[in-house]
């Protein structure tokens, strides 16, 4: 197993009453990309600035290297934090603002500019390097921003919101920019977002949190694929996952859902030993994963039509289930039309038994 | 109707101008005489210019001591109201006193304090262990200190504010940066805060500075412009020439050389935030 | 910045700022109390130990005094008179010890020169910023004016009120036009960036209902920026208060101000009158002292003449 660079163990944050930060144990590995994702204030925030010291937890360890850093000062942790706003030093150039910290630490001029340049050339701002920040745009500032912060070599590296200040063009550019210092620098690295799409996309590891509570720590794909409760299968995902409500039943040797007159068949492997027949549940089961099923397909079910959307290479159906709905993407052309009827069957192992109360998957629900 | 206020208002900053121009009229006139050698004005410029440019350079050397020193202070008070404490509202209030106490009256007491068997005196004496009695308002250098002591205790409390205001308008996220990047908090306050600050700085120096040059009221009381000329500031030297020596037209005509050199001065301190200013008006 | 902790030496500067800053006060205020005897000793007293209110009697009530001796027509030792001072006597003595001329005059020349600063500021600020009334310059001329020393402004008021020209000197009339002169442009100046603040809209529409256009202003402009009014004139009341040395030299004995009366409290034969003194002080800052306090907010916007808006 790769070495643990950056270890939370049981970390808390306190504001008075309120728990922004609630037993929150993560293990990150040395160059891994990590998403921090959850909406706004579940403690995402919170958690980045006690990574880098600029907060004290209220319990907890924070070990990188396997060494608390409780008690090391920021600047002293090797920990690089790139701002939402950048916070570029508006009244210095590029170049001061990027030479910042090597002056911090005492680097002779030739050596901080050779720094310099390396960076300003991996980041494309070599011509800007006199410039002042007041003529520069949003991203070359917060190229600015991550240079002045890779310039110093930090082992860990964090961002926060990357892309949100960006307009939708230039979000794609700097994705592939931060992809590419991903392959390129080696560093770990932390990203803090409530957009579940720049999560996806840039990172192998997902946190998801919510209310300051850690809901599910796994791979991008798992998170997405299993979720570990509603929450996060509520999180992940456009358009999000279906939840249909239903009583836990057996038909003819195989378990389904029921709800009034709606039957759902549930992929063989699915149960586990702690669902009793009868108990309510919640199905989650994402719109993609729900195919269009042939008459004999045992695992079949059958709804009516309420809406459908064609979107370009997609259509989407809104079907009935019970007294409530859900949504199924099919390719476009699919003959179906509201009134009439749908035959779907769920693929095998991406759908999710969720406890009707507690929102925790089932066990046994699911692969992983 | 709709002319009248604006007729009024003319009249009225007529006024305000005839004064101005009196001495205007008076330095043009005298310029003219010179060559005529009636020299009312300009003559006595020259005869009399080294008591004149004295006065000048007190009313420098008093104003940028001052200066300096409400900043300073001004400055370590206001960083020190950003940590937290009990009773902010109250020390606040009572920091701010001193400003809103006439000058008059600030002239009054600190003439008390300084006497020489006031508590300025015994207060050095603590410090000292020794005994002593100096006259502070009769001996020179002396009283150099006295006025400004006293205009920095009336006037520190200006700069306090402002520095404060100033303080607060910092960004706070580029600090946080700083401070990720391993800079101490010196660091962040030399490099970061006082940068973000220079408006504001130059601001304080230029209102403050604008009054300080005309300062009066409190050293007639204290000293008169003595010992001597001691504390005699170019204020107090066109009061002397015009109340006491009676020559009103060569004081307007001195005094107007000064206007022109305080606005050129002032002028060439706004230079850097001309900017600023025009779009805030 | 970071949350500094408040270490014991912050508090060591934060005291030692707050003593020097309150010290003269306290003294001003402790010498009001003193006795004769108490004023010039040394040691210094730092607090009477026969507290007494004889020196605000002294300024506010001398009848009083006056009574208590019996009306002798010796001069009073505890407050510089001599005991055979025969001229006028303890009726002058205590008599011309009042300072209720003094305040009469400050209180009516000060508000009425307020008052009127305060309309043609209005006035000045609203064509200022509204029509360019004067250029684009025009502001700047009057911050020029602001950075004449006092004594120049002075000098030509003195041979304006003169005998030979106006013969205002010594008269209620003449402070009160010279004392608004001084403070217009500081008026117009505070107002202004009061009326700046208000768009210009407002007035448009009103104009459009039917008014005139100074019907607009009075009606609009003026009721809207009501409470920048009111920190205006406080503050230039509070100038015109402390106002020295126009007083000092336009007036002799007709008319009298509290800042002149103040130089006026010695006697020949014991020097400077220092518990009376500070009793007037203390009478007269305590309105300033309340004002302050009302306008505390605007305090920065008027002493930084717009510039910095807290």
């Amino acid at each position: 197993m790769a070495k643990i660079k950056l270890e939370l163990v049981k970390l808390c944050k306190e504001f008075g009453e309120l728990n922004a930060v609630d037993d929150v144990s993560i293990a990150i590995e040395e160059s891994e990309t990590m998403a921090l994702l959850g909406p706004s204030g579940c403690g995402k925030t919170t958690i980045l600035n006690m990574i880098v010291g600029l907060e004290k937890p209220t319990s907890g360890e924070i070990l990188i290297d396997g060494k608390s850093v409780l008690n090391v000062p920021p600047g002293q942790r090797n920990v690089g934090l790139v701002f939402q706003d950048y916070a570029v030093f508006t009244h210095m150039t590029v170049r001061q603002n990027l030479a910042y910290g090597l002056k911090l630490r005492k680097m002779k001029q030739p050596e901080i500019d050779r720094e310099i340049y390396k960076v300003s050339e991996f980041l494309s701002l070599g011509h800007q390097l006199d410039r002042k920040p007041s003529e520069l745009g949003a991203s070359e500032l917060q190229r600015v921003a991550i240079g002045r912060t890779l310039v110093t070599n930090p082992e860990i590296l964090l961002l926060d919101e990357p892309l949100s200040n960006l307009e939708a063009s230039m979000r794609n550019q700097m994705r592939r920019e931060l992809r590419r210092i991903q392959g390129e620098t080696g560093q770990t690295i932390i990203y803090v977002t409530h957009d579940q799409i720049e999560a996806l996309s840039l990172a192998h590891q997902i946190a998801v949190m919510n209310l300051g509570a850690l809901q599910q720590y796994d791979t991008a794909r798992n998170v997405y694929e299993y979720p570990a409760n509603r929450f996060v299968g509520s999180f992940l995902g456009n358009p999000p996952m279906n939840f249909i409500r239903g009583k836990l039943a057996e038909d003819s040797g195989q378990r389904v859902v029921s709800s009034g007159e709606s039957t759902m068949p549930l992929p063989a492997g699915i149960i586990g030993a702690d669902m009793t027949i009868g108990s309510d549940v919640v199905v989650g089961v994402r719109p993609e994963s729900l195919n269009l099923a042939a008459a004999d397909n045992p695992g079949r079910f059958t709804s009516e039509v309420l809406a459908v959307e064609p979107q370009g290479p997609e259509t989407v159906v809104t079907a009935a289930f019970g007294d409530s709905s859900f949504k199924v993407i099919v390719p476009a052309g699919t003959d179906a039309e509201a009134g009439g009827a749908i035959t779907l069957a769920p693929q095998s192992d991406l759908v999710a038994l969720f406890d009707a109360e507690t929102g925790v998957r089932l066990m046994n629900s699911g692969g992983a | 109707m709709l002319i009248f206020p604006f007729i009024l208002e003319f009249v009225i900053s007529l006024t305000e101008w005839q004064p101005i121009y009196g001495d205007f009229w008076d330095a043009f006139a005298s310029v003219f005489t010179h060559k005529i050698n009636q020299g009312v004005g300009y003559n006595y410029l020259i005869t009399d210019e080294p008591r004149y440019l004295q006065a000048l350079g007190r009313t420098v050397i008093i104003s940028v001591i001052s200066l300096c020193l409400e900043f300073v202070i001004g400055l370590a008070l206001a960083t020190l109201f950003l940590k937290k404490f009990w009773g902010k509202r109250l020390w606040f209030t009572a920091l701010l006193s001193p400003m809103m106490i006439m000058p008059v009256v600030v002239g009054y007491t600190w003439f008390m304090l300084f006497q020489y068997n006031g508590p300025v005196n015994q207060f050095i004496g603590w410090i000292t262990f020794s005994e002593t009695n100096l006259m502070w308002l009769n001996t020179g250098h002396l009283a150099f200190i006295a006025v400004i002591t006293t205009e920095v205790w009336h006037w520190t409390p200006l700069f306090f504010l402002i520095m404060l205001s100033g303080l607060n308008s910092v960004p706070e996220n580029p600090i946080r940066a700083a401070t990720v990047l391993g800079a101490s908090n010196f660091k962040i306050f030399w490099t970061i805060i006082l940068p973000n600050m220079k408006a504001v700085i130059i601001i304080a120096f230029v209102i403050r500075g604008m009054e300080v040059i005309k300062l009066f009221d409190e050293i007639y009381i204290l000293t008169r412009g003595g010992p001597g000329t001691a504390t005699e500031t170019i204020s107090l030297y066109l009061y002397k020439l015009a109340f006491e020596d009676f020559r009103l037209a060569y004081a307007g005509s001195a005094a107007f050389i000064v206007l022109i050199i305080t606005v050129v001065l002032i002028n060439m301190m706004l230079k850097p935030i001309r900017y600023q200013l025009v779009e805030g008006r | 910045m970071p949350e500094s902790k408040f270490t014991p030496f912050n508090l060591l500067g934060l005291v030692a700022g707050l003593l020097f800053a309150v010290f003269p006060i306290f003294w001003m205020v402790s010498t009001s109390f003193k006795v004769r005897s108490e004023w010039v000793t040394s040691p210094p007293t730092w607090i009477s130990e026969r507290p007494t209110v004889d020196n605000y009697l002294t300024i506010l009530a001398p009848h009083i005094l006056l009574a208590r001796r019996g009306g002798t027509d010796q001069g009073d030792e505890d407050f510089g008179g001599s005991k055979d001072d025969g001229v006028g006597g303890a009726n002058a003595d205590f008599l011309n010890r009042s300072a209720w001329p003094g305040i009469k005059g400050t209180v009516i020349i000060s508000v009425c020169a307020t008052i009127l600063s305060i309309v043609v500021g209005l006035m000045a600020a609203i064509s200022i910023s509204r029509y360019r009334f004067g250029g684009n310059f025009t502001p700047f001329f009057i911050l020029a004016g602001r950075m004449f020393p006092p004594i120049a402004i002075a000098i030509p008021f003195v041979i304006m009120f003169g005998p030979k020209v106006f013969d205002m000197t010594d008269t209620y009339f003449g402070l009160i036009v010279a004392y608004a002169a001084v403070t217009v442009p500081f008026s117009t100046w505070m107002l202004k960036s009061f009326v700046d603040e208000l768009p210009q809209e407002i007035e448009e529409a009103s104009m459009m209902d039917g008014y005139s256009r100074w019907g607009a202003h009075l009606k609009v402009t003026v009721p809207l920026i009501k409470g920048g009014i009111i920190a205006t004139a406080l503050f230039i009341l509070i100038l015109n208060w402390s106002e020295f040395l126009f007083a000092l030299v336009l007036t002799y004995t007709e008319v009298q101000t509290i800042p002149v009366q103040l130089s006026k409290y010695f006697s020949a034969t014991e020097g400077t009158l220092y518990g009376v003194q500070a009793a007037l002080a203390m009478v007269s800052i305590i309105p300033l002292v309340v004002i302050g306090f009302f306008i505390q907010r605007h305090l920065v916007r008027g002493l930084t003449l717009g510039a910095i808006k807290r």
